[in-house]
């Protein structure tokens, strides 16, 4: 079996074995999610966190535009990132890709 | 469920990391094939597993944004993307998102917007999905019959009428003109595709959505692209439209940081892949998918939306099911399709290099 094979054989099999405990939700998410549901709170809650998470947190609460400029970098350095490792891993399994025709 | 939650500092709710990463790897496949962005199946499925609506409009734009950027790369490079009206779409795409989140914070304000919002989705999805299938099972044979008679009783092409509303659109005649060599269109007017991104720009900003869902349709049906130049197209608007979401959003506090991030680590290398297979499906196949993702994604919105109404549990549980195993379904067959059909092609170009 060729090493393409076995990729997509175990990219499927923990999409599928992943996906099976999820179709429950958590009795604390239900009761959060419903909490927010009747007044969405604009303050992130930094009790108990620590570390990035608080530091997310704050930043939340303290300056929003500074907020979502990170999240907009990071989304944009993130993706770029993964999308030149992921295109190099598919490059070695061969699948380049080149102009294509475009059939109907 | 509690292996591998991790807590979601903005939106105050404990989520669980695998499930991030697959909801995130099935868009990427479906977004880097479809031209979409996603989020017509990212909001549905956060907020089923417990996302407060706001936070999962808000948070799929930051992730459609990162993701759309590799697969822009990609369809870049096969050829499949007409920048010229990808670039004119950009403008009235923004201005139509920054329009629908206004609305929706508006409609925030008077009470629950997750209502209103699932019934646009069950709308849209039905209409356009219907109306694919109706194309690929009726429309379609019929103008593949009617130019084989044409050939046959050397009838010039076009006379006997044409039945796609592109080429009726393409006869407004409200100048400026402008022709679109990359897909292939002689004329059509600016103020027919200024309409067509405003509305969908509109709707991304209302729902969420990168706005792909609607523009690939749009883009093959009412402005005629071929499908393959729409679909890359497609993510030209979804990723400028996607970027300007995510701020918007950000800054109004609808963005959980951590739960864009955790989705886009599947979400990219979903992506690439899924660029990769447009490479191996035929435009009309590509169409079909299409359709029957769209329907069962609708179907699965309106399930739902019934669990809203009832309170009856059964109906999350099946929305739920329905909308993962359409991800996965289609994520599967994707990848399946592409390294079936890279298989054949290598062992041609062998046999090929054999004889």
């Amino acid at each position: 079996m060729s090493f393409r094979s076995i990729f997509v054989i175990s990219a499927l099999s923990i999409m599928l074995v992943s996906a099976l405990p999820f179709f429950e939700r958590s009795e604390g998410n239900a009761i959060a999610s419903e909490k927010q549901e009747t007044a969405l709170t604009m303050k992130a809650d930094t009790n108990h966190l620590s570390g990035i998470n608080l530091f997310i947190a704050r930043l939340y609460n303290e300056d929003r535009v500074l907020y979502a400029t990170m999240v907009t970098l990071v989304m944009a350095v993130l993706g770029t990132f993964l999308a030149f490792v992921t295109d190099l891993i598919l490059k070695a399994l061969g699948l380049e890709v080149s102009r294509i025709s475009h059939r109907e | 469920m509690g292996i591998l939650n991790i807590h979601l500092p903005i939106a105050g709710i404990e989520f669980s990391v695998l499930l991030l990463i697959l909801i995130g790897f099935c868009v990427g496949v479906l977004g880097g094939f479809f031209g979409v962005g996603g989020g017509w199946m990212i909001t549905p499925a956060l907020n089923i597993f417990g996302f407060h609506m706001a936070f999962a409009i808000g948070t799929p734009l930051a992730n459609i944004f990162g993701q759309s950027i590799g697969a822009v790369r990609k369809h870049h490079r096969m050829g499949n993307i007409d920048w010229k009206l990808g670039l004119i779409s950009i403008a009235t795409s923004v201005l139509g998102v920054e329009i629908g989140s206004r609305v929706i914070l508006a409609m925030e304000k008077a009470g629950d917007v997750g209502i209103i919002v699932r019934w646009c989705y069950v709308f849209l999805l039905s209409i356009l999905g219907v109306y694919m299938l109706y194309d690929y099972f009726v429309i379609h044979p019929r103008i593949i019959e009617l130019a084989e008679d044409e050939r046959a009783n050397h009838i010039p092409p076009g006379v006997r009428g044409a039945t796609r509303i592109s080429d009726k659109l393409h006869g407004i005649n409200i100048p400026p003109m402008i022709s679109l060599p990359a897909s292939g269109i002689d004329r059509v007017s600016v103020w027919v595709i200024l309409s067509v991104f405003l509305i969908t720009g509109f709707l991304s900003g209302f729902m969420g959505v990168g706005g792909g869902f609607i523009i690939l349709p749009v883009l093959v049906y009412l402005i005629g692209l071929p499908t393959t130049i729409a679909v890359g197209t497609s993510l030209v608007t979804v990723l400028f439209t996607a970027a300007y979401g995510c701020f918007t959003y950000a800054v109004k506090g609808r963005v959980e940081l951590v739960a864009a991030f955790i989705m886009l680590i599947g979400a990219s290398i979903g992506a690439q892949i899924g660029a990769t297979a447009v490479k191996y499906i035929k435009g009309y196949g590509i169409r079909l998918l299409f359709a029957i993702m769209i329907v069962l994604a609708a179907f699965s919105v309106l399930t739902e939306q019934l669990y809203k109404a009832n309170a009856n549990p059964l109906f999350q549980t099946f929305a739920g099911i329905v909308l993962m195993g359409t991800a996965l379904a289609m994520s599967a067959t994707i990848i399946c399709k592409l390294v079936l059909q890279d298989r054949k092609d290598r062992s041609g170009r062998n046999q090929e290099l054999d004889v």
